[in-house]
C-alpha cells in the first residue's frame, strides 16, 4: 500500500501544495446479529480505499477519496484533492500556515490475545446466540432481544509530504444487546454493551450470556418501576452513564472546532470552568480503550492531553488547523471514520480522574435525589447545552436507595452543571463509546461515578 | 466513478457473480450495487473549511441457502475476483447460519414511472457551484444580523446509480441525483450565546436557495436572545416540523415497521383497523412522490414503489413492509426495504449503509397530511403552552418515551408567543400524545425521509429548570 501512496506524493502536486496527507486503508468487519433466536444478519464486510488531503495557499483543504487502490487512481485522486482545495482558496482573507509536523516513522499493532481470525465462523455465531439465551432465560416477560457481535480489523497506512510514514493495525471487538420487556401494553427497553481494542479475550471477563442476562433483568425490573419525576435533582451518576455525560457535556464543547465557534468554553483557557474536584483528559494511547489511536489521521501522536485540571480549563482538543489558528499545539485529535471521509476533531478515550468517594458515600449524603444509571445516548450543542438518556434510576431518600424508576433524559448546560459536582468516585472504569458528529467514530471513556445537580425530563409524580 | 462505462462494467461483474451463485446449491441470491460520486463543501466558523469528493462503488450480496438461511457479504473492490469472492462469502455465511422464518425476496414486477429522480445539472455540477452556494448561505446568515455566526454547514451534490438484481428475475437500475444545503447558526450578544439553529433543504436538483436557508437559520438564532426559564407545568405544546421530524417521526417509525410487528416490539401490533391517534392525524408513506428526496421506482430489494396509507384520520390501516415482514404477516409488501435506515443506531452506524448493509424496513417519504391552520392560528388557540420548534435528545423508540431538551422553544400565553425558553424539557409518551392532538398546521417542511407540518398536542408535561 505504501508504494502506491508514495507514487502519489512524487507527482508535481507536492511542489504546489503546502501539505499532502495520504491515507490508505483496508478494513474487514464481521458482524452477526441474532434477533429472538434467529440469525438475522451474518455479514462479512470488506472495504478498502485511499483518502487524500491537500492543503493549499495556506488557507484551504481539499479532500478526495477513491475505493480503487492502484497508483493511477491514487494520482487522480490527489489531483482532485488539489483542485478541490483551490476551489475556495480565493475566498479566504486570512492565511493559516501550519506548523511543520514532526516526521514520524511508526509501526503500531494493537495488543491482541485471541484474534477473531482464529475463531471458526460458526463459533462467532455462538457469541450473539449466547447473549440472546442469557437475555431470554432471565425473565419470561422478555419480549424482544437483539444481540450483535462486531469485529473491526483495520490496516491503516499514513504518508505525508513532510516525510511521516505510519502503519497502524488494530482489532476491535464489540457486543451490543438490546432488550424489550413487555407487560400488557407496556414496553421497557434496556441495553448493555461491551467493546475494546483487542481480541476475543474481552469475553473472558464478562461472558456474552451474562451480558444478555444483565440487560434483560434490567428491562424486566423496569416494568415494575414508576416513571421518574420531572425537575431539577441532586443526582449520583453511575459510571456507565457518566461516560455519556462526559462525552456530551464536556467532550464536545472542548473539541476546538466547536469551542472556537464562540460561547461555551471558548476563550476561557486558564479560567475556572468546573468544580475543583474535576480533572479531565483525552488519551488516544489507553491500551484496550475503544478509542485507542496512537496516531491520528494527520500523523500526530495522540498522547494524553489534560483538558481541565482541578476545574481549570487548560486545553482544547485540536487538529493541525485549529492548533495553528489559535497558537496551540496539535493534540492528535483529527480522526476519520474511514479512508473515504476527511478527519474531524474527535475525542479518543476521554477520562475523568478518579476522586476520593465511594458510590455508597456519595449516596449517603443525599437527602432527596436520584441515582441514575445506564445510557441511551445524547447530543450536545456549541453553547455547552447537552442532553442524554438514562435507562433506569433509583430514588434516594435520606441517604438510602429506595424505589426503582424508569428511564428518561436529563439536560443542562455543562458550565452550570459541572460547577455543581461535589463528589467524584474513587474508581474509574473503561467504557466503550461512540459518536455521530457528522461521521461515525468509536471511542473510549474512563469514568468514575459523580454527584451533581441536573434537570430530569421525567413525567411521573413526586 | 460515475461514468456509464464503469457502471456497466460493475453491473456485468455482478450478473456474472449471480449466475455463478445460481449454479450452486442455494435458494436465492441477490445483489445490491451502487456507484456514486459525492461532492461536499463544509463550513466551519464563518468560513468554508474544506471541499471533499468521494468516489465510491460496491456491491452487497444476500445469499439464501436451503432452509431459509441467510448470509451477507460486500466489497468495494470492483474487480471480478473480489465481486465473486463476496458472493461466495455470503454463501458460506448463509450455510453456517440458522433459519430465518418467512424469509422472502420479491419476484420481478413492473415498476411505476416516476419523474424527478435525476437531474443532469447536479450530475455535472462542479465543486465551484457548491462553494458558491456555501458562500452565499454564510453571507446571507451573517448579513441578516451582525450578531449571527454561521457555525457549521454543508453543501452536498450526489450523483450515482443504484441497482438490484436477484436470481428470481428482479433486475432494476435507477440513476439518481441529490443536492442538500444545511446551515447551522447561532447568535452572540454580550457574552450570551444561543443554541445552534439550523435550516436545511433537500432536493433532487440545483434549485437550492442558499439565501433563504442562511437567512432562515439566522432569523431563528436572533429570536432566541434573552431567554427565560420555564416553570414545570402541563400545557399545550405545538411541535414544529423540525421537532416532529426528529422525535415524533422516530416513535412513529418504530410502531409502523413491519418487522417490529412480527416480533411484537411495536405497540400497535394487532391493531390494524383500530384507532391509534386523534382523527386529525393522517399519515402515508409515498415513495412515488414526484421530486421526492427519498422517492424511488423500486425499494432496496427491488420491489416496486407505491404510496401506502398508514393512518387515516387516526385509524391504523397498514404497516410498512419489506418482502420478509409482509410474508411473515401474510400481507402485501409495501416496498419499504431500505439500506439507509436513518436515526442513530450504533450497529448500523458501524456497518454503514447502501451496499454495505442488508435492507431493513424504513420509510421512504413519510408524509403527515397537512391541516388547514396556519402557524399563527395554532398559536392563537393556546391559553398556556409552549411552541417547541427544535428538540434535542433521542426518544426511546421502544417505549415511546420522549424526554427532550427544548433547544429552540417559546413560551405561549393567551394566544401569543411571549419569550424564548432556556433550559427546559418536554416529556411524555409519544404514543399517548398522538391521541391528544388538537391541531395540525399547514406549514409543511421537507426532511430526508419525512414531510411534516406542525402538530399541537394537549396536556403535555413541561419541565422547568
Amino acid at each position: 500500500m505504501f508504494e502506491s501512496l508514495q507514487k502519489g506524493i512524487q507527482t508535481g502536486i507536492a511542489d504546489k501544495a503546502n501539505l499532502i496527507q495520504l491515507r490508505g486503508q483496508k478494513r474487514k468487519m464481521i458482524t452477526c446479529t441474532v434477533k429472538n433466536g434467529v440469525v438475522e444478519n451474518f455479514s462479512n464486510i470488506r472495504l478498502s480505499g485511499v483518502g487524500v488531503r491537500v492543503y493549499v495557499d495556506e488557507n484551504s483543504w481539499g479532500f478526495s477519496s477513491t475505493n480503487a487502490l492502484d497508483s493511477e487512481s491514487v494520482e487522480k485522486t490527489l489531483v482532485n484533492a488539489y483542485r478541490l482545495g483551490k476551489a475556495s482558496s480565493m475566498l479566504k482573507n486570512r492565511r493559516t500556515p501550519l506548523e511543520l509536523g514532526e516526521k514520524v516513522e511508526a509501526e503500531i499493532s494493537s495488543k491482541l490475545k485471541k484474534s477473531p481470525d482464529d475463531l471458526p465462523l460458526q463459533d462467532i455465531l455462538e457469541i450473539p446466540s449466547s447473549a440472546f439465551k442469557g437475555a431470554k432465560e432471565a425473565d419470561p416477560r422478555v419480549a424482544d432481544v437483539k444481540a450483535t457481535y462486531i469485529s473491526i480489523q483495520d490496516d491503516k497506512y499514513f504518508l505525508c509530504s513532510e516525510g511521516s510514514r505510519i502503519h497502524q493495525e488494530t482489532t476491535r471487538i464489540m457486543l451490543y444487546v438490546n432488550v424489550l420487556a413487555k407487560r400488557s401494553g407496556l414496553l421497557c427497553p434496556a441495553s448493555e454493551n461491551l467493546g475494546h481494542t483487542g481480541g476475543l479475550e474481552i469475553f473472558d471477563k464478562v461472558t456474552p450470556y451474562s451480558l444478555g442476562k444483565t440487560a434483560a433483568e434490567k428491562a424486566a425490573r423496569l416494568l415494575e418501576a414508576k416513571p421518574p419525576p420531572p425537575g431539577k435533582f441532586r443526582v449520583v451518576i453511575h459510571p456507565t452513564l457518566c461516560a455519556t455525560l462526559l462525552h456530551e457535556a464536556i467532550g464536545h464543547p472542548l473539541e476546538a472546532d466547536l469551542a472556537m465557534a464562540g460561547g461555551g468554553f471558548g476563550n476561557r483557557i486558564d479560567e475556572l470552568v468546573s468544580s475543583r474536584l474535576v480533572t479531565i483528559y483525552d488519551d488516544g494511547q489507553v491500551q484496550g480503550g475503544l478509542g485507542y489511536f496512537p496516531y491520528d489521521d494527520e500523523g500526530v501522536e495522540c498522547k494524553r492531553t489534560n483538558l481541565i485540571e482541578n476545574g481549570v480549563l487548560r486545553s482544547f482538543m485540536h487538529d493541525r488547523t485549529s492548533a495553528a489558528q489559535t497558537g496551540a499545539l496539535p493534540t492528535g485529535n483529527a480522526h476519520a471514520w474511514d479512508y473515504s471521509v476527511e478527519p474531524l476533531i474527535r475525542q479518543t478515550n476521554i477520562g475523568i480522574e478518579a476522586g476520593e468517594s465511594s458510590v455508597e458515600e456519595m449516596i449517603e449524603d443525599v437527602k432527596e435525589g436520584l441515582f441514575l444509571e445506564g445510557t441511551f445516548g445524547g447530543q450536545a450543542d456549541v453553547n455547552a447545552d447537552f442532553t442524554f438518556g438514562f435507562q433506569g434510576a433509583r430514588r434516594i431518600r435520606q441517604g438510602r436507595l429506595e424505589e426503582e424508576l424508569r428511564g428518561a433524559n436529563v439536560a443542562g448546560n455543562a458550565i452550570e452543571v459541572f460547577k455543581t459536582i461535589d463528589a467524584v468516585g474513587k474508581k474509574a472504569i473503561l467504557r466503550p463509546g461512540a459518536c455521530g458528529k457528522q461521521q461515525f467514530a468509536v471511542q473510549g471513556r474512563l469514568v468514575p461515578a459523580i454527584r451533581c445537580e441536573i434537570l430530569v425530563g421525567g413525567m411521573g409524580g413526586k | 466513478m460515475d461514468s456509464k462505462a464503469d457502471w456497466e462494467n460493475l453491473s456485468n461483474m455482478v450478473h456474472k457473480a449471480l449466475n455463478f451463485l445460481d449454479r450452486k446449491d442455494i435458494s436465492y441470491a441477490e445483489a445490491f450495487f451502487t456507484s456514486t460520486r459525492t461532492t461536499e463543501v463544509t463550513i466551519r466558523n464563518s468560513e468554508i473549511f474544506a471541499q471533499n469528493r468521494a468516489d465510491d462503488s460496491g456491491v452487497g450480496f444476500r445469499v439464501v441457502a436451503p432452509g431459509n438461511k441467510v448470509g451477507f457479504a460486500c466489497t468495494n473492490s470492483t474487480n471480478e475476483k473480489a465481486v465473486i469472492e463476496a458472493g461466495v462469502q455470503a454463501m458460506s455465511l448463509a450455510r453456517l447460519s440458522s433459519e430465518v422464518p418467512n424469509f422472502a425476496l420479491p419476484e420481478a414486477r413492473r415498476l411505476p414511472e416516476l419523474r424527478g429522480l435525476f437531474d443532469s445539472e447536479v450530475a455535472v455540477a462542479k465543486v465551484d457551484e457548491a462553494v458558491d452556494l456555501a458562500r452565499r448561505a454564510i453571507e446571507s446568515a451573517e448579513g441578516f444580523d451582525e450578531r449571527v455566526i454561521a457555525k457549521h454547514g454543508l453543501v452536498v451534490f450526489e450523483s450515482g446509480w443504484r441497482g438490484v438484481a436477484n436470481t428470481s428475475g428482479v433486475d432494476h437500475v435507477e440513476r439518481e441525483t441529490r443536492a442538500v444545503i444545511y446551515l447551522g447558526a447561532s447568535g452572540e450578544q454580550d457574552g450570551e450565546v444561543t443554541s445552534s439553529c439550523y435550516d436545511v433543504a433537500f432536493s433532487r436538483s440545483l434549485d437550492l436557495e442558499p439565501e433563504q436557508v442562511g437567512e432562515s437559520a439566522a432569523r431563528m438564532a436572533t429570536e432566541l436572545f434573552k431567554p427565560r426559564k420555564l416553570k414545570t407545568f402541563k400545557g399545550s405544546v405545538i411541535f414544529g416540523p423540525e421537532a416532529v421530524s426528529s422525535q415524533i417521526f422516530t416513535v412513529l417509525m418504530n410502531a409502523l415497521k413491519g418487522e417490529n410487528v412480527v416480533t411484537a416490539a411495536s405497540p400497535w401490533a394487532g391493531k390494524v383497523g383500530q384507532v391509534v391517534a386523534s382523527d386529525s392525524l393522517t399519515v402515508n408513506d409515498n415513495a412515488v412522490l414526484e421530486n421526492g428526496f427519498s422517492s424511488r421506482r423500486f425499494d432496496d430489494e427491488g420491489y416496486p414503489s407505491q404510496k401506502s396509507v398508514l393512518i387515516q384520520n387516526g385509524n391504523l390501516l397498514s404497516f410498512l413492509h419489506d418482502a420478509t415482514s409482509a410474508h411473515a404477516l401474510a400481507t402485501e409488501n409495501t416496498g419499504n426495504a431500505s439500506r439507509s435506515h436513518g436515526g442513530f443506531d450504533m450497529v448500523s452506524s458501524i456497518i454503514g449503509n447502501g451496499y454495505r448493509t442488508r435492507p431493513e424496513v424504513y420509510a421512504s417519504n413519510l408524509v403527515v397530511q397537512a391541516g388547514n391552520r396556519t402557524r399563527d392560528e395554532l398559536v392563537s388557540e393556546i391559553r398556556k403552552g409552549v411552541l417547541a420548534e427544535s428538540l434535542a435528545g433521542f426518544p426511546q423508540a421502544g417505549s415511546g418515551v420522549v424526554s427532550a431538551q427544548l433547544s429552540r422553544a417559546f413560551f405561549i400565553s393567551n394566544g401569543e408567543t411571549q419569550f424564548p425558553i432556556k433550559g427546559g424539557m418536554v416529556s411524555g409518551v409519544a404514543y399517548d400524545w398522538l391521541n391528544q392532538i388538537s391541531g395540525v398546521g399547514n406549514d409543511v417542511k421537507r426532511y430526508q425521509n419525512a414531510i411534516v407540518p406542525s402538530i399541537t398536542v394537549e396536556e403535555v408535561q413541561l419541565v422547568g429548570a
